[in-house]
């Protein structure tokens, strides 16, 4: 039997946490295990006014993003243009109605593709102790983190120093082959201090620091991103799965790398 | 009669068959219950105290079962019963056996031994279907893990695992004869000697699973007098009834199965396996039970079309006319038959697509592997050979150096033309397909390809049977001892001829297995085809030495063809009993094309060691259906 427990405060819920319980943000991928018989989940906390934590918010040059922010709230938010089309990315319109910024973080593979613009944009976490913590450390020990996320802070882009790609069978709304983000802050035309981030080509997503090492001071051009591209294999190890192989993705990885950074096929 | 006819003869005041449809916007006869949400589906019926049903099942391509401790299972939380292959009543089936058609040979729950990914070894039914799976997660199964096959051609090889015992030899038995369907029509060789292009070409697919968006299901409770309801999401009603009523022994009479909206179907909706086993836990429990497959079932055990492999050789002469055409074929069927075996016989009456083409023959092999069971789906039997035609016609084209659509006209079938299953060619319209498929997509055609029609040029010496060569390599187990060469006429010893106009061996069906099994004219209001199969005189066929003469597949001669009427005596009971003529009929699906049967069995047919289902013992009525048919 599945249990349902409703508690007030996102402290209550953390500390509800324990073996079969599952912290209900939008649902997405809970409910559907759920409604599957999924074994794992004996019962479910939620908040009983999540929308305390669904706020979006401009702070100085970064945003914030309260956990239970919906897709469909980003999208309605015009302090977080630069990340409609990352939510947009996400689920048809029923799924992004409900799915959370928080539920988007423990999405396991092939899911989560906003998690990986987040990654990129250098996203920081406010957690149910009151703690902050990066959104990549999070990420790797995400499987046994028992504190839940109160709000998300991520840079906000200047100009077009942020792109996505999602990569899908099916279209318009198929879960990830791959997903990339990069954020690539420029300097006089030169790339300083780029944010590569994969989705899709690890148990949860990534930075990939080779490549973000070999964007360094290079313009924006075929010349300039080649030994990036070349890098791509050197950072990821990808899963297989139904909808691709492991050969597959990293054999097209660099070829949508390169298409997002020269701004080809980019939504 | 061809299938066709028989069905306008059946049916014809139930349904207006002047359709004039294309072109005007149709409304579906289902669509106001779809979009009103008022479809009832077979799983919107609701029961009081519903209990239900979920599936161990083997995380193994092919494993023996050592042991299976249910213990721990039975005492969990809400579990009622836990079900394993000793509570099947008659655990032994094949689909088709509803036709005579192959052995007995898929269990409903395993206990010996598991061959593909998913196959059940118990069933637990729970208070709720989170117990249930709770429970089925509890069950201890000790298997000890064999060596599995998964590509067909490897599957024949004389030292691959066997996947199914009761074809040792990992192919179906074609008339208790072969290890696969033949075709032979007219000389291959002689048509490749004569050509001035071989063109050969391997073709392949992969599985494609139905995915409807209702899983299958079905859900079953105890009815008033002894019966059991089900509500089912089957595609195929009468046949899931027969099936259950085999499986658990048990009249069909007592069996009330209720139809309805099928969720999506296209083909994996008739393998019947959730009936019996919804039925079963009825009759276990005393309670409405529920089984249904979730998502990832349907996905993994939810049979698929299954994988083809086939090679194609041409013999091609310079001005793109084919004179020769050789198949050889594999159907990759999983681990067992369910209606694979079918649809080999259904793709070999196609062969060689819609062109007429001189000489042509086949070997098309229903090969098991330690994969899906595989089964029907849209188009069944023609879609992937029709890939591997087509995507050959193309290359012909490119060898000869001729405008492909134009290459099509030139072969293309017309009406009046012999077929090698030994039918005539009507209403054909490849040529009339290509023409507007050339205008629409505007790909220019030559002035002489434009002015061709099906219904001119067919017939005359395109209507005459060639003389043909046969052979009988490939005969059962024959593989096991050594290897044999797969396409056709390779490996025989010797050649066997069939005179030119000749059918072929006679077809008939395969006797019924019991005495009430025989139709009767008079109550079915039914006669049967207006003449019977031509048997071949002896004189027409050459010996082949010491073997028998090889099959020719061939289907029973145009209803315009009078022939002798005497059928071959190849059972004790056609011996014992004549049947009436219209026990000749195949019933529906294989009718088309039902099996070849030699005119000297080397053995018996096969026959089930008993009997199954006590249906309705009147005499003339099938023992599967409860009610009387329309007379």
């Amino acid at each position: 039997m599945v249990t349902i427990t409703t508690v007030e405060t996102l402290q209550d819920a953390a500390a509800n946490k324990g073996q079969g319980t599952a912290f209900l943000g939008g649902g997405t991928l809970l409910m559907r295990g759920v409604n599957y018989g999924d074994q794992n989940v004996s019962r479910i906390v939620r908040l009983r006014q999540p929308e305390s934590l669904a706020g979006v918010s401009s702070e100085g040059e970064r945003v914030r993003l309260g956990a239970c922010a919906t897709m469909a709230t980003i999208l309605k938010s015009a302090d977080v243009a630069f990340l409609h089309a990352v939510a947009r990315a996400v689920g048809g319109p029923a799924i992004r109605n409900m799915a959370t910024v928080g539920g988007n973080v423990f999405a396991p593979h092939p899911y989560g593709d906003f998690a990986v613009a987040l990654l990129a944009l250098d996203a920081k976490l406010r957690m149910s102790d009151g703690s902050e913590l990066e959104l990549e450390r999070l990420l790797a020990a995400r499987e046994t983190e028992t504190r839940l996320i109160e709000s998300v802070s991520a840079m906000r882009p200047a100009g077009d120093d942020f792109r996505f790609l999602k990569v899908t069978r099916v279209k318009p709304r198929g879960a990830s082959v791959l997903s990339i983000a990069a954020w690539l802050p420029r300097r006089a035309g030169r790339i300083s201090g780029a944010r590569v981030a994969f989705g899709a080509m690890a148990p949860t997503p990534v930075r990939t620091p080779a490549v973000e090492a070999a964007l360094e001071g290079v313009s924006l051009d075929q010349n300039g991103i080649d030994r990036a591209l070349q890098s791509v294999a050197n950072d990821l190890n990808p899963p297989d799965d139904s909808l691709a192989s492991g050969w597959y993705r990293k054999e097209v990885a660099p070829v949508h790398l390169k298409r997002l950074l020269l701004g080809q096929g980019t939504r | 009669m061809s299938s066709v006819e028989f069905r306008k003869d059946l049916f014809n005041d139930e349904r207006d068959d002047n359709l004039q449809e294309i072109g005007k916007p149709t409304r579906r006869q289902d669509i106001l219950g779809h979009v009103t949400g008022r479809s009832p589906y077979y799983d919107d019926h609701l029961f009081d105290g519903l209990l239900h049903m979920r599936c161990v099942r083997s995380p193994h391509h092919h494993a023996r079962i050592r042991s299976i401790d249910t213990g721990m299972a039975e005492r969990m939380p809400g579990v009622i019963r836990v079900v394993l292959a000793r509570d099947v009543p008659n655990n032994l089936n094949t689909l088709l056996s509803l036709i005579n058609f192959g052995k007995d040979e898929e269990k409903l729950i395993q206990d010996t031994k598991v061959a593909y990914i998913g196959e059940p070894v118990a069933a637990i039914i729970a208070e709720t279907d989170r117990q249930a799976r709770d429970a089925c997660a509890a069950v201890k199964v000790d298997y000890e893990v064999l060596n599995h096959v998964l590509d067909p051609e490897e599957a024949l090889s004389s030292d691959a695992p066997v996947v199914n015992e009761i074809y040792p030899n990992n192919t179906f038995d074609y008339h208790d004869l072969y290890d696969h369907q033949k075709l032979r029509f007219g000389d291959v060789e002689k048509g490749f000697a004569e050509a001035d292009h071989i063109v050969e070409g391997e073709y392949q697919m992969s599985p494609i699973e139905q995915a409807p968006i209702e899983t299958c299901g079905a859900i079953a409770a105890p009815e008033t007098n002894d019966r059991y309801v089900c509500y089912t999401s089957t595609q195929a009603l009468f046949f899931s009834l027969g099936t259950t009523a085999k499986l658990l022994n048990m009249a069909s009479s007592r069996l009330h199965f209720i139809g309805g909206t099928v969720g999506g179907g296209f083909g994996g909706k008739v393998d019947s396996i959730v009936e019996p086993l919804s039925v079963l836990g009825a009759v276990l429990t005393g309670r409405p039970v529920k089984f249904m497959w979730d998502r990832t079932e349907e996905m993994q055990v939810g049979a698929p079309r299954g994988a083809e492999r086939w090679r194609i050789k041409d013999g091609v002469a310079r001005d793109g006319r084919i004179l020769a055409r050789a198949f050889t074929g594999f159907f990759d069927a999983g681990a067992y038959t369910r209606l694979s075996s079918y649809a080999i016989i259904k793709c070999s009456a196609h062969l060689p697509g819609p062109y007429t083409i001189p000489n042509v023959a086949s070997n098309v092999f229903c090969v098991f592997t330690n994969r899906t069971p595989a089964t029907a789906m849209r188009g069944f039997g023609i879609t992937g050979v029709d890939f591997a035609i087509e995507c050959h016609m193309d290359k012909v084209a490119e060898t000869v150096g001729l405008n492909p659509i134009e290459l099509r006209i030139l072969n293309a079938y017309r009406d009046g033309d012999m077929k090698p299953h030994r039918r005539l060619a009507k209403n054909t319209a490849l040529i009339e397909c290509c023409q507007v498929a050339a205008q629409k997509s505007g790909w220019s055609i030559g002035a002489d390809a434009t002015r061709q029609s099906s219904l001119l040029g067919g017939g005359g010496a395109r209507a005459e049977i060639p003389e043909t060569v046969t052979d009988s390599a490939g005969r059962i187990g024959e593989r096991r001892r050594a290897p044999v060469p797969t396409a056709p006429g390779e490996g025989a010893a010797s050649k066997g001829h069939v005179r030119a106009g000749t059918q072929g061996i006679p077809i008939v069906a395969a006797a019924p297995q019991d005495e009430d099994m025989v139709i009767d004219p008079a109550r079915t209001g039914y006669r049967g085809p207006s003449s019977t199969p031509t048997r071949i005189p002896d004189a027409a066929m050459t010996p082949d030495h010491s073997l028998q003469p090889a099959a020719a597949a061939a289907a029973p001669p145009p209803a315009s063809r009078p022939g002798p009427v005497a059928p071959p005596s190849s059972s004790q009971y056609q011996q014992a009993k004549p049947p009436p003529p219209a026990a000749q009929m195949a019933p529906e699906p294989p009718a088309a094309q039902p099996p070849a049967v030699p005119q000297q069995p080397a053995s018996q047919p096969y026959k089930p060691e008993k009997p199954f289902s006590r249906g309705v013992n009147r005499p003339g009525v099938s023992r599967f259906l409860s009610g009387s048919r329309r007379r």
